[in-house]
């Protein structure tokens, strides 16, 4: 009993990372129509720049953090304007974008490479906090409990942000049809960079939290965050952010507990048994609406 | 006479790996023709590889039954496939599709009696080039005649509107389901050829990289027309080796430069028959 709460709390904790990216993505995804190949280079960016601020600038947790948060957002800025925007005044669709985002895959994972010097680079101790709070029987970690209190927080004020605020309507406004929301008053423009900076920077603050507690600070970070992201997404259902993070916690405890009570082999396995599963029987995700097609 | 034949030992297996990123190119390019954005080409072509691989060696039959078998392989594997993916959204089908290929990985890593697991395949048996050259020109003729077929016309009309072709009497889902049937039996194809070129095969022979690679050839060749897979294929397996050549440090930055300006510059891919179209009305209004 013990240990199953344990690794439960494990699983929550690498599952609030999954549900942190999966935001991101998702909401680039629905909003901007993009399947960004590069967003996982945000993650590993993000961790990157933590680290050398907390290496090489000598800067406290909290303010390296921030700093992380910032790449994530400003980079996730820099790709749109020079990969998607473009595309977006030609009218190309999701597939040209899709392959300026593989170019830039490409571009920033081989550069994170070199600023890493190919290793796994890991934040040294004493950089992070490391207090635990006793919740009975069970200890929680300090970066757990920051990781799943990021999460509720995220996914909270984002899911505020699209259903309550102008700047929510705005963005499912140009989620829907770009020109009738510009007829409608709204400045795409700025919707499309607010949303932009706004997956980033969860991406970002994902990419951070993860590069701590998994103790890899490197480009393969991104790589597995999409992968997984990528997995809660296709089981949260995109256009609605609670179901992209109910779906990453869901996901890592199912990860952890499979390799603690089946096996580790059949980690993986599991995350795509439920994948695949969920395409068939719920193909729109957990909170996905049914919509109808132009006839 | 002598540099044409340095040249050439130094090209023909970046000229081989072309061909075979052609077939799956081609394959990509099959579904893309009827509307569809789908990655799923990879996990046709490990049905195909392992496949073709295990009639090799274990069973050491004849080319000329394997590649076919191969390509049935990847055609059975794709009717299965979209029975499911074509209930889907656009979207949808092309976050499935990814799925997919994440899914094969773990199936292939978890039968290694039939694919070798984590250690993969050897395979004894190298594709001569010019078997890989007649195969991609009976191919392309066979694209050639499809295109300027009913099916052809019809997955355009499907391509740029399936409401409007259904309301034209043909059946969307039918032509798209031909179409991921194509696509099937090319990337079962490419796929024992890839495994024939590389001689080796293992989970990570058809993984993203992969589709990323066949998707990126297609969009830049010209997704409009079926020698732009051809080219694309071409061109991205080129360019690689090009900028290992140039700047061997920053290759993979410089790799991803070229292919973003090719995009930004021409996002309808190098082969576009509507620029061509249009080049000519502009040309005889002139005259």
């Amino acid at each position: 009993m013990q240990l199953l709460l344990e690794q439960v709390v494990n699983g929550c904790a690498i599952g609030a990372l999954y549900g942190l990216f999966a935001i991101g993505f998702g909401l680039v995804f629905a909003t901007l129509g993009i399947l960004n190949a590069a967003h996982g280079t945000y993650a590993s960016f993000a961790a990157i720049a933590g680290y050398y601020a907390v290496v090489y600038l000598g800067l406290p947790f909290v303010p390296a953090m921030v700093l992380g948060v910032i790449t994530g957002a400003v980079l996730a800025v820099i790709v749109d304007q020079i990969a998607f925007q473009p595309l977006r005044k030609r009218g190309a669709g999701m597939l040209g974008a899709l392959i300026t985002s593989i170019a830039f895959w490409m571009i920033l994972d081989s550069l994170a490479g070199l600023a890493t010097e190919q290793q796994s680079l890991s934040f040294p101790a004493g950089t992070y906090p490391t207090w635990i709070i006793m919740a009975g029987s069970v200890p929680l970690p300090a970066m757990q409990v920051i990781a799943i209190v990021s999460l509720v927080v995220v996914t909270v004020a984002i899911h505020w942000l699209i259903t309550r605020s102008r700047l929510g309507a705005a963005m499912r406004a140009v989620g829907w049809n770009e020109t009738a929301a510009q007829l409608g008053g709204v400045n795409p423009r700025l919707v499309i960079l607010a949303t932009a900076s706004l997956a980033g920077a969860t991406s970002g603050l994902a990419g951070v939290l993860g590069g701590i507690s998994t103790n890899n600070v490197s480009f393969t970070l991104g790589e597995g965050m999409l992968l997984k992201g990528f997995a809660a997404v296709v089981v949260g259902g995109y256009d609605d952010v609670r179901g992209a993070a109910v779906a990453g916690v869901g996901l890592g405890v199912a990860e952890v507990l499979s390799a603690q009570y089946i096996s580790t082999s059949m980690r993986d396995a599991i995350t795509y048994a439920l994948l695949l599963s969920f395409l068939v029987l719920r193909p729109r995700g957990l909170f996905g609406r049914t919509s109808f097609m132009r006839a | 006479m002598s540099m044409l034949l340095d040249w050439w030992a130094a090209y023909e297996s970046t000229l081989a790996f072309a061909i075979v990123n052609a077939f799956f190119a081609l394959s990509t390019y099959a579904v893309m023709a009827t509307g569809i954005l789908s990655f799923a080409t990879v996990a046709f072509a490990a049905v195909g590889g392992f496949l073709g691989v295990q009639l090799l060696a274990q069973l050491g039959l004849p080319l000329w039954i394997v590649l076919p078998g191969s390509a049935v392989g990847g055609c059975a594997a794709a009717l299965l496939v979209s029975v499911v993916f074509l209930r889907l959204e656009s979207h949808w089908l092309a976050l499935a599709s990814l799925a997919l290929i994440l899914i094969t990985r773990i199936l292939v890593l978890n039968a290694p009696a039939l694919t070798g697991g984590v250690n993969g395949l050897s395979v004894p048996v190298e594709a001569p080039f010019w078997l890989l050259l007649v195969l991609l020109a009976s191919v392309s003729v066979g694209f050639w005649r499809l295109s300027v077929s009913w099916y052809g016309i019809a997955a355009r009309a499907v391509r740029e509107d399936p409401a409007v072709a259904g309301s034209l009497g043909i059946a969307p889902k039918t032509i798209q389901l031909i179409g991921f049937a194509i696509s099937g039996a090319m990337g079962g194809l490419g796929g024992v050829l890839l495994a024939m070129t590389l001689q080796f095969v293992s989970p990570e022979t058809y993984y993203i990289p992969v589709a990323f690679t066949m998707i990126a050839a297609v969009v830049l060749g010209g997704s409009y027309h079926w020698t732009g897979a051809i080219i694309g294929a071409l061109v991205f397996t080129a360019l690689p080796q090009i900028m290992q050549a140039v700047v061997p440090q920053v290759q993979n930055v410089a790799n991803g430069l070229a292919l973003l300006l090719i995009m930004i510059m021409l996002p309808r891919g190098l082969i576009d028959p509507r620029a061509w179209r249009i080049r000519r009305a502009l040309r005889d209004a002139r005259r």
